[in-house]
């Protein structure tokens, strides 16, 4: 009954000699917040775009709530909100723009909750995209991936763009809304202590590969020492031998 | 390493390694030519033989040289911004040696490039060939093309016609001075003076860049056009009926008013021009097909951008993340982008039935037009003549949306070998097309091959356009971006519109010179079907990489 809203299955994916991801699998029941954690390079991003039908699977297969987001992109994209990474909203666009025009595409979106997260997130509706702050422009795209109360909620390393207090006060308490709601979020990230403040699940991803997939508290569990549970941080070293935050050499 | 002379030029060489072999070799070539001459029968003084050997590669070298060291192989040359590598801006150089160095280097290139040609190449017999002053001129165009490349202008495309405007007036003096034998000092005089002051131009348009001063006239020129010319296009304030009309209006922002605002900036030195004609029917009709032809070229300019997203995003020529995530499907995403080449076509014509009849009016020119309309009812009668002056500019406006959409099959693949490769190449063709047609027309005997073998020749592209139509179809289907019934809709629409065109070509060349299925098959070879089938196969490619 309960199925995966992400399903990927023995996914590899390699550009030119480099393999960005290597016989990929992970499967992501409903209702819960998902940290996808590695370092700069390890392969988040691309499995991100393959959620997302930006890469077409090589080999192996990508399924989110059952579709091929590639095959069908109307049925996956219309009920995942995204933030992505890149900073890439039409500079062109003002506020109020932006809002209308991705109202159009989605037919649960709430207007209400729109203007309340634009006013959580201080944004002028008459001002142009392009005279946005980098922070300013990843909060739009954040309100954008959240108006329409999506089922499923991607954020591609959300703390590159939002600013701390954003990041503390509101980014926290929208995730944890959503998951309590039932709805699924799945956000990357290289900072591992903002992963295991809101994360149920943790997916840590080195090299292209899986390293440990679990729910947090078992992996606290089951890496305890002496009756100390350590840091993700400290977990993720032991795995993958660098910290997260280190882009490497 | 230890300058930052060093490290520019270290990387023009890096960068572009290839191409500068493939200079040498064919330098090399010419060279070779050169030392096996004197005992062979090979000569220039056949102008078709001279222009394929050596006008051809010149041409394209010297386009080359021109292209790497304007840096117009990293750019948007369609685009507001400098075409100067932003990242060069942080270096610890001052902005008079940002110009400066790549100016230099590009000079001794072209000079390099012209010495070798000069002293290599086989000229014809008989005919002296000067040294300095065509370096010179050379340089100068060098870096006239530099600094109008790195200067930030306030409108897309702007770039481009001022390029266009500037070199072909130093051409056109160095033209005129040619053909009034000016001599070698005099000619200097011309040139030299130029490239100090193209640099001064380039120092000034790399500053004016390094600061981030890009000037955006956008919404002057571009923004009253599209709502009053264009009703249909719906207004962000206004919300939209469906997913399908906010992505219309998105692009029509994005690139729908390039095309109007390009044809709005060309038309008033256009019109100008009838001033100046007055009684000469003839100068204004061919004014009159200036203004005609201005709106499908400058589409066929604006379509290779069409699918430039953002500045700025990592992979340039891709489909930014914002747009491949929009919750439509890839056809959804081409039928908006067909939606605002309508409106842009539109618009741009409206410009021109608003402007054109004005001016004709205000430079009294107005009763020579209405002269030969009046003939021409004469001699065909008023219907034929109706029907054929509707005719004519409905061929035009087909024509500026044609070339709009045509080239999306490949700017939409963003693959950017792909797009620069086909832009190489067209301008390979186009250069190699004078010397080709000038020999056709110099020769009966190919004159009467080609036209023997005319309708050999089109049935050969009626059946490679088919095939490749053929296997689109398949594509498309196979992929799932179209259905069985909308591939057949499509079929059945492209089978309307080639029948009403043949229709109309019988009726126009009903002679006994031309077959009727030579007709058929220019009707075929006219109404797109394969390039603009191929567009949501590219942009799938694209969208899903």
């Amino acid at each position: 009954m309960n199925e995966p809203v992400i399903a990927v299955s023995e996914l590899t994916r390699r550009f030119g000699a480099t393999t960005a991801l290597a016989s990929v699998s992970v499967s992501l029941p409903r209702g819960a917040v998902y940290g996808l954690v590695g370092a700069n390079g390890a392969g988040k991003t691309t499995l991100i775009k393959h959620l997302l039908g930006l890469l077409r699977a090589e080999s192996g297969s990508v399924r989110v709530f059952g579709r091929d987001p590639v095959t069908d992109p109307v049925g996956v994209l219309s009920r995942i909100g995204y933030l992505s990474e890149e900073n890439d909203l039409p500079g062109w666009m003002r506020v109020d723009e932006l809002l209308r025009y991705s109202r159009a595409f989605y037919p649960a979106w709430d207007d209400d909750y729109a203007d309340e997260l634009r006013q959580a997130f201080a944004l002028d509706p008459a001002a142009r995209i392009k005279t946005l702050s980098k922070g300013q422009k990843a909060r739009a795209g954040l309100l954008i991936a959240l108006a329409y109360r999506p089922e499923l909620l991607v954020l591609d390393e959300p703390s590159s763009g939002l600013d701390p207090i954003v990041r503390r006060d509101i980014l926290g308490a929208v995730i944890r809304t959503i998951a309590d709601e039932g709805r699924t979020v799945l956000f990357s990230s290289h900072l591992l202590d903002e992963v295991e403040q809101v994360a149920d699940h943790v997916t840590m991803i080195s090299h292209g590969t899986i390293v440990l997939s679990a729910p947090l508290d078992v992996i606290r569990e089951s890496h305890r020492v002496d009756g100390r549970v350590p840091s993700l941080e400290e977990i993720f070293i032991a795995h993958v031998g660098t910290p997260a935050s280190d882009p490497g050499p | 390493m230890r300058s930052p002379a060093a490290a520019i030029a270290w990387e023009f060489r890096g960068r572009h390694r290839r191409g500068l072999i493939a200079l040498a070799g064919y330098l090399v070539v010419l060279a070779t030519f050169k030392l096996i001459g004197p005992g062979w029968t090979f000569n220039m003084d056949s102008p078709e033989r001279f222009g394929v050997v050596v006008m051809g590669p010149l041409a394209t070298t010297f386009l080359y040289v021109l292209t790497v060291f304007s840096f117009g192989l990293s750019g948007d040359v369609a685009g507001r911004q400098s075409m100067y590598p932003a990242r060069m801006f942080t270096l610890p150089v001052s902005t008079a040696e940002l110009a400066l160095w790549p100016m230099l280097y590009g000079a001794a290139a072209i000079t390099l490039l012209w010495l070798a040609t000069r002293f290599l190449a086989l000229w014809p017999s008989g005919f002296d060939i000067p040294t300095v002053w065509p370096a010179l001129a050379a340089v100068s165009l060098l870096a006239w093309t530099q600094a109008l490349t790195w200067m930030p202008y306030g409108l897309p495309g702007l770039r481009v016609i001022l390029a266009v405007l500037w070199l072909s007036t130093i051409d056109t003096i160095v033209l005129l001075a040619i053909h009034y034998h000016a001599s070698e000092p005099v000619m200097v005089a011309i040139v030299a003076p130029q490239i100090p002051l193209a640099f001064v131009a380039a120092r000034l348009a790399v500053a004016r860049a390094r600061r981030g001063d890009v000037p955006d006239w956008r919404g002057r020129f571009a923004g009253p056009v599209p709502t009053t010319a264009v009703p249909a296009v719906r207004r962000a304030g206004s919300g939209f009926s469906s997913p399908a009309g906010a992505e219309a209006w998105f692009e029509w922002r994005r690139r729908g008013r390039t095309l109007p605002a390009l044809v709005g900036i060309l038309l008033p030195f256009e019109l100008a021009l009838l001033w100046l004609a007055r009684d000469a029917a003839a100068f204004v009709f061919e004014i009159l097909f200036l203004v005609a032809v201005t709106p499908p070229f400058m589409a066929a300019f604006t379509g290779w951008t069409g699918s430039k997203p953002q500045p700025g995003v990592g992979d340039s020529y891709g489909v930014s993340p914002f747009s491949a995530t929009r919750p439509l499907t890839t056809a959804e995403l081409i039928g908006a982008k067909l939606k605002m080449a309508s409106w842009s076509t539109l618009a741009a014509w409206g410009l021109v039935f608003v402007t054109t009849p004005l001016a004709l009016a205000w430079s009294g020119t107005w009763s020579l037009v209405l002269d030969r309309a009046q003939r021409l009812n004469g001699a065909i009668g008023t219907p034929r003549a109706v029907v054929l002056v509707l005719l004519i500019l409905a061929g035009f406006i087909v024509a500026t949306w044609k070339h709009l959409v045509q080239s999306w099959y490949i700017g939409l693949t963003g693959r950017e070998w792909l797009i620069k490769g086909s832009v190489l190449l067209t301008l390979t063709f186009l250069i190699l097309l004078g010397p080709i047609v000038e020999w056709i027309i110099d020769s009966s005997s190919a004159q009467r091959a080609l036209w023997n073998a005319l309708p050999l020749i089109l049935a050969g592209l009626v059946v490679l356009k088919m095939s490749a139509a053929a296997w689109i179809a398949t594509r498309l289907e196979r992929s799932q971006l179209l259905g069985r019934n909308a591939l057949v809709a499509g079929a059945a629409c492209w089978c309307v519109a080639v029948l009403a065109l043949y229709g109309v070509l019988v009726w126009f060349f009903s002679t006994p010179f031309v077959a009727r299925y030579v007709l058929a098959l220019v009707a075929i070879l006219a109404v797109p079907l394969a390039r603009l089938s191929a567009a949501p196969l590219a942009l799938a490619w694209n969208r899903h990489r």
